[in-house]
């Protein structure tokens, strides 16, 4: 028994270095307060002009009342179901279109030039015109959101599913496996990655869809808020606002991680 | 162990076989006249230069490519991709990367053999590769040697009558190689099912195999078929040592020699 083949184990990943991590945390923090710093004394020395460019001392006391008093709760609850309900309907959509088209070649032949036109399409344009079809409410916001998250989540899961191994195809096919469980035990779980990647993607996508019909639209949300902020040159309220976006994405976004680790452990080297 | 037929046969007939690739003017012949046969049971190497045919011979007998002209069969009955009493090993290890070891030698089990004590027959044979415990690791955790051993249980939980090898140690070291080529000695001594092995390596033919089969480049035909008498059970590591190993080599070596100076001439020809 070789001894150098059996200590070749991979596990490897314990090894990061905690000190280049606390270093790289505190450069952050420094760039982040270094930006900020800059950002309030240009406001405050008139350099800039603080009523345009907001001034981050008062938008983040504002951002701080905003939290405490409970009035960004009601705009976040709002914009988030809208973007849960998106990306679920967007996504359950793309998934079975995808299904459907690796399952039937022939259609997803005849269909790829239309549905690359309308990925192609800058979706955002649309807005107004779902406004105008759905109303003012949940429907056209959602729609907004569905119509990026739906693409982005179909060209993955076809991407993700045509990028299986010819040797697993061979290997199957060798065991005597028939199409459906070739479909079953080796395209989907090949596509899995692919699919999580355009989950993630699109999760932030539809986020950005939905807050792109608030701006709109307006109504109760965080997107209708930015727009209140802007249309009452209250630019502190707007990056207050912003900060509020951001912490939500990312937010979304780490869950996603998070999830994906853990359904994952067999794709991390 | 399959109860299909006449268990006993484990026999290949290889008549006449011709095939060529593309059609008209481009047609190029790849398999030119081969006949091989085997009482099955035993160990053949098919060796000869890049380009012989010697993968297409492969695959016809997997019965993942159609020929054009002759006969083959195994056990009377002709090639067909997914039969029951086949398994094929690639060059790569082709465990799929989602399950573990185990999960990959049960996904083989699960597709031919499903009355069988599973767990029993994987415990088994991860032992007797010498991945003890390495079961629930997926391949991502396993070095190329692991992976390539993992491989060759799976290949093996068939209990197939015909294995069909595709250089499954290419793409390892020398030492890792050594260890492969052992285990699968010790795997085949106990089924003795009928085995194709294609390699680019002579040493691995002699060590291995009970025919070493020498194709000619294009058009692939068979230049030599030797018989490699030496005892077994073989070691590897051992049989390197010995004078018999390094005659065989070099009389071997002579004819891989002619198989590929013979290409120059034959290149031009062969629309013929």
């Amino acid at each position: 028994m070789s001894a150098t083949e059996t200590g070749a184990s991979a596990a490897t990943t314990a090894g990061t270095d905690w000190s280049r991590t606390g270093l790289i945390w505190i450069l952050r923090i420094v760039v982040l307060l270094g930006v900020g710093l800059a950002w309030e004394i240009a406001a405050r020395s008139g350099v800039l002009p603080a009523a345009f460019i907001g001034q981050p001392s008062i938008f983040l006391v504002k951002l701080w009342t905003m939290f405490t008093g409970g009035s960004i709760v009601a705009p976040i609850v709002d914009t988030l179901s809208a973007t849960g309900l998106a990306f679920c309907i967007g996504g359950v959509l793309a998934l079975l279109s995808a299904l459907l088209l690796t399952v039937f070649p022939l259609a997803r032949e005849v269909l790829q030039p239309f549905i690359d036109a309308l990925n192609a399409l800058p979706r955002v344009a649309l807005v107004p015109l779902f406004i105008v079809w759905f109303g003012l409410g949940l429907t056209s916001k959602v729609v907004s959101g569905v119509s990026l998250m739906y693409f982005i989540l179909l060209y993955n899961t076809l991407a993700g599913a045509r990028s299986v191994d010819p040797d697993h195809r061979a290997l199957a096919r060798s065991l005597g496996l028939d199409g459906r469980r070739i479909f079953t035990q080796i395209v989907v779980p090949t596509a899995i990655p692919a699919i999580f990647a355009g989950l993630k993607l699109g999760l932030v996508y539809t986020l950005l869809g939905v807050v792109t019909a608030e701006l709109i639209a307006g109504g109760k949300g965080l997107g209708s808020l930015v727009s209140y902020y802007s249309n009452t040159y209250d630019a502190n309220g707007v990056f207050a606002v912003l900060v509020v976006l951001i912490i939500v994405s990312f937010a979304l976004s780490s869950f996603m991680a998070r999830l994906e680790n853990h359904l994952m452990r067999w794709n991390q080297n | 162990m399959t109860a299909s037929g006449s268990p006993q046969d484990r026999s290949i007939r290889v008549a006449d076989l011709s095939h060529s690739y593309g059609s008209g003017p481009d047609r190029l012949l790849i398999l030119d006249n081969i006949s091989l046969a085997s009482e099955g049971g035993e160990f053949i190497a098919l060796i000869g230069p890049s380009g012989c045919g010697k993968t297409t011979l492969l695959d016809i007998l997997c019965g993942i490519r159609a020929f054009q002209t002759g006969s083959v069969t195994l056990r009377s009955l002709p090639p067909r991709e997914g039969r029951e009493d086949t398994s094929r090993m690639f060059a790569r290890d082709a465990l799929l990367p989602w399950r573990t070891a185990a999960s990959n030698i049960e996904f083989a089990l699960a597709a031919r053999r499903r009355d069988v004590d599973r767990k029993g027959i994987i415990d088994k044979l991860l032992r007797d590769v010498g991945l003890e415990g390495f079961g629930d690791k997926y391949p991502s955790q396993l070095s190329q040697g692991m992976r390539q051993r993992v491989a060759l249980a799976r290949t093996f939980s068939l209990e197939s009558d015909f294995l069909f090898l595709d250089e499954p140690f290419g793409a390892l070291d020398a030492q890792t190689k050594l260890l492969l080529q052992e285990k699968l000695l010790a795997l085949w001594e106990k089924t003795r099912s009928t085995v194709v092995l294609v390699t680019h390596d002579l040493g691995e033919a002699i060590a291995l195999a009970d025919r070493v089969i020498v194709m000619t480049a294009r058009p692939g035909r068979i230049l030599a078929d030797v018989r490699i008498d030496l005892p077994r059970p073989r070691s590897v590591s051992a049989l390197q040592k010995t004078r018999e190993y390094h005659d065989l080599y070099a009389e071997l070596w002579d004819k891989l020699e002619q198989a590929t100076s013979g290409a120059a001439g034959n290149n031009r020809e062969n629309g013929a």
